[in-house]
């Protein structure tokens, strides 16, 4: 199963630097609409449910802050750590498991019942690479739109919190900026960035080599997609742990 | 019929399986040294109750599965030993024709057959788009090209399947089941398309079916298989002379024969051992 995996994600990742040989020429393997399309899919379709969760995310996490500084008559700290928790963890991890319960499922979805339904043996007696045709434009779309989600959500939890900051716990607008942005250095963001890209390439490739292999019908598909997004999160997990250790410690 | 190639075929056989031999898990044996031939310009029936292995064999035919044992020629081309790019320019000389259509829910009639088209050549959309339109008119479903094929019977799909098949102007056509589910006008229709396309394109074709009005419609050969082994092959005529009764049963569909209706208790715990 992991040397499936293994296989069918370095060839995914083969076939989008290698380019192929049409018959007009060198040719890049994949269709820039398709890789649009999923883009448009799994990012931009995803903005609004990657946007609510941040934003209450970042309300929560204000909150609580808030509680537990005002016992130590430090509030304004609320800015401090709103900024590191958001640009850090919260941010890329609540933004990775939106798109893996919204599109990485639906990939695997997707996938599967074109398995069940002879479509992608279709498109191999057709001489046409379902990898090519069917993961590339997924997987690459994944990992392009997962930072870009990332900063989106993360600049949303950022905002939600300088909103209670504000509204709430009366301190001033311009002093709550200013803390958040002593507050954090410039590894904080890139980390964050670095780990979207991870996450993309694991939902990516997880979703669709669980799609890929459905056997058995529609239970396979219901029994793949469970699997997928169980995979897709615990691998997050532990890949964010892996990252924080490293970036973090090193 | 010559034996000799013609010129534009690099041998007399469209298909020639020699010992095919299927075996999964290296113990259930699904095909057992499976042989056959089929000249250029034939339609091969292949028949068999269900579980006999004609799908298996069919999915061997067209390099989806490689078999445990036997070779499998495409005009002369082995291709059980084909890494995957040489194997996909031989399947550019074949269609095939899915039990369900396989069609791309996603995509338009027109873009489903157009897709082959676009993949393997650098024709533009509007170039690949009109060829389409000319397939789909073959099958007589011009002007259905923009609807999605949630949207049309299960006929038309496999009318646009054909189409589909048809789209790279393919020397061989593979069908799997192409008329099971369909209603007995429909299923003339279908077998008459298939009849006409073959004679009047000169592809040569393979047909899976448990149909018999159907195969004996549009068969100019045959085999019947049974328990993964060629039980009887030859013309449709020979076919239906032939006093084996096991065959007999199966043409005639009767309950009573060599065919089991059931299996006892212990031949289906013998059955379920024999293939774990």
């Amino acid at each position: 199963m992991l040397l499936e995996y293994a296989q069918l994600s370095l060839r995914a990742f083969a076939c989008i630097f290698t380019p192929r040989k049409g018959p007009g020429g060198w040719m890049l393997s994949w269709k820039v609409t398709a890789l649009f399309a999923q883009m448009v899919r799994i990012g931009v379709a995803s903005l609004p449910t990657v946007a609510l969760a941040n934003f209450l995310l970042g309300v929560v996490l204000a909150i609580q802050g808030a509680g537990q500084f005002d016992k130590l008559g430090a509030t304004d700290m609320v800015a401090d750590l709103v900024a590191f928790s958001v640009l850090r963890e919260i941010g890329p991890l609540i933004t990775a498991v939106i798109v893996i319960g919204r599109s990485g499922s639906s990939i695997t979805a997707e996938l599967g019942t074109m398995a069940v339904s002879e479509e992608i043996d279709a498109l191999n007696v057709m001489g046409i690479d379902p990898v090519r045709y069917l993961v590339v434009p997924r997987l690459l779309a994944m990992i392009l739109m997962m930072p870009v989600l990332t900063v989106l959500g993360e600049g949303i939890g950022l905002f939600s919190g300088w909103v209670i900051g504000v509204a709430s716990l009366h301190l001033d607008p311009v002093y709550y900026v200013q803390r958040s942005i002593d507050a954090v250095e410039q590894k904080d963001l890139y980390s964050g960035l670095l780990k979207a890209l991870v996450f993309g390439a694991i939902v990516g490739t997880v979703g669709c080599f669980y799609g890929i292999t459905v056997k058995g019908g529609a239970e396979g598909v219901g029994k793949a997609t469970t699997k997928s997004v169980v995979t897709s999160l615990t691998s997050m997990l532990a890949m964010d742990a892996i990252l924080t250790a490293l970036i973090y410690f090193s | 019929m010559s034996e000799a190639p013609s010129n534009k075929h690099k041998s007399p056989y469209a298909v020639e399986a020699r010992g095919v031999t299927q075996s999964f898990d290296g113990k259930r044996k699904v095909l057992s040294n499976v042989s056959f031939k089929v000249k250029h310009g034939e339609i091969l029936i292949i028949m068999g109750g269900s579980g006999c292995g004609k799908s298996t064999l069919l999915k061997v035919l067209i390099g989806l599965l490689k078999p445990t044992e036997g070779e499998v020629f495409i005009d002369g081309t082995e291709i059980t030993k084909l890494n995957d790019r040489e194997l996909s320019s031989v399947r550019k000389r074949f269609g095939m024709l899915f039990q369900y259509s396989a069609l791309f829910n996603s995509l338009t009639l027109g873009e489903n057959v157009a897709l082959p088209i676009l993949e393997s050549s650098d024709v533009s959309p509007s170039i690949a788009e009109l060829m389409a339109r000319l397939k789909l008119e073959m099958v007589g479903m011009n002007g259905f090209e923009h609807l999605k094929p949630a949207e049309i019977s299960g006929g038309m799909k496999k009318r646009v399947g054909m189409a589909r098949g048809l789209a790279l102007d393919p020397d061989l056509l593979f069908c799997d089941e192409p008329t099971s589910g369909l209603d007995p006008v429909t299923t003339a229709t279908i077998d008459k398309l298939t009849l006409d396309l073959t004679r009047m394109l000169g592809i040569s074709a393979v047909v899976v079916t448990h149909d018999m009005t159907s195969a004996f419609r549009i068969g100019t050969q045959m085999i019947y298989l049974s328990d993964g082994k060629v039980l009887v092959s030859g013309t449709p005529e020979e076919v239906k002379q032939n006093p084996n009764p096991n065959l007999q049963q199966f043409i005639n569909g009767h309950a009573d024969g060599p065919i089991p209706f059931k299996l006892s208790k212990d031949d289906w715990l013998n059955s379920l051992k024999k293939q774990t």
